[in-house]
């Protein structure tokens, strides 16, 4: 057999091996993005094809995952002509601080274990649904598909604290729609909790 | 011996702790704290569960075969020969 041929079949399999994995994760992440199925196969399938002509410039053994995530991404902003929006990008350290006062206010209202007894499943899908984009990159990366900051970073390009504060005001907004939610269903233990028992500050 | 950190400062990293983004150290320290701390146990865990709640929204592809073998055909009309 032809050297380059043999090449070529080394190639298809190392990407067999390597990318061909990752359909199910790069669905996922295609779902989340286009939000229907159809639009997220056209993505899944220009992702790949777009993985295999740049195969060449993979370094083999380095995050496959994350780099056709990249991709993912690259090629839904293009097709839908638009750019991530630009968000202020608050103190990620504030914003952790923030989410204290979503618990505290789940406390008061008796929904400090609403996550832990009642079904929000369905409840969460719109919710994700309806977070603006960059902050539901960031938590379907990281909370979803279980990505580190640093690949998170990369994936959409962004600074670390960039994705920090966007995943923290991305969880924030979740949790508060959540509990209103909750609170609309008539969720509420009567049990209130001020969660100020015992603070060492 | 360190001086343990005040709620502010836990309350602070208590993302990047359950995330698993802080160095050791800086993890038994925060866990010294919270397992003694009335105020920020309980934030913790509210934390904890709801995290545990959103990785379990998956959303899933109602016919995965189909869109595998999709990708499949449109790689191998660009010279793809693995995959089968």
């Amino acid at each position: 057999m032809p050297h380059e041929l043999v090449t070529r079949r080394e190639k298809d399999l190392q990407f067999e091996r390597e990318a061909l994995r990752w359909i199910p994760d790069v669905t996922r992440f295609a779902l989340s993005l286009a939000r229907n199925e159809a639009d997220a196969d056209d993505l899944v399938q220009e992702t790949y094809l777009r993985a295999y002509r740049s195969w060449d410039q993979y370094q083999v053994g380095t995050e496959c995952r994350g780099w056709l995530f990249t991709i993912c991404r690259n090629v839904f902003l293009r097709t839908r002509r638009r750019e991530s929006r630009q968000v202020t990008c608050d103190d990620p350290e504030l914003e952790a601080l923030a989410a204290a006062g979503v618990h505290a206010a789940a406390a008061q209202g008796g929904q400090a274990d609403v996550f832990e007894r009642i079904d929000l499943s369905d409840a969460l899908e719109r919710a994700l649904d309806d977070l603006p984009e960059p902050f539901r990159e960031a938590v379907v990366l990281v909370d979803v598909q279980d990505q580190s900051y640093d690949t998170a970073a990369r994936v959409l390009g962004v600074p670390i604290g960039t994705v920090r504060s966007r995943l923290y005001r991305g969880r924030r907004v979740l949790q508060e729609a959540l509990l209103e939610f909750a609170r609309d269903a008539g969720f509420a233990t009567g049990d209130a909790d001020t969660g100020e028992t015992g603070g060492r500050s | 011996m360190k001086p343990m950190l005040d709620c502010d400062a836990v309350m602070r990293q208590l993302w990047d702790y359950l995330d698993g983004e802080l160095t050791e150290e800086r993890v038994q320290a925060i866990r010294e704290h919270v397992e003694i701390c009335g105020r920020c146990h309980p934030q913790l865990e509210f934390e904890r569960t709801f995290l545990g709640v959103l990785a379990r929204v998956r959303r899933e592809h109602s016919d995965p075969g189909r869109l595998r073998e999709r990708v499949l055909s449109a790689l191998r009309e660009e010279g793809f020969a693995a995959g089968v």
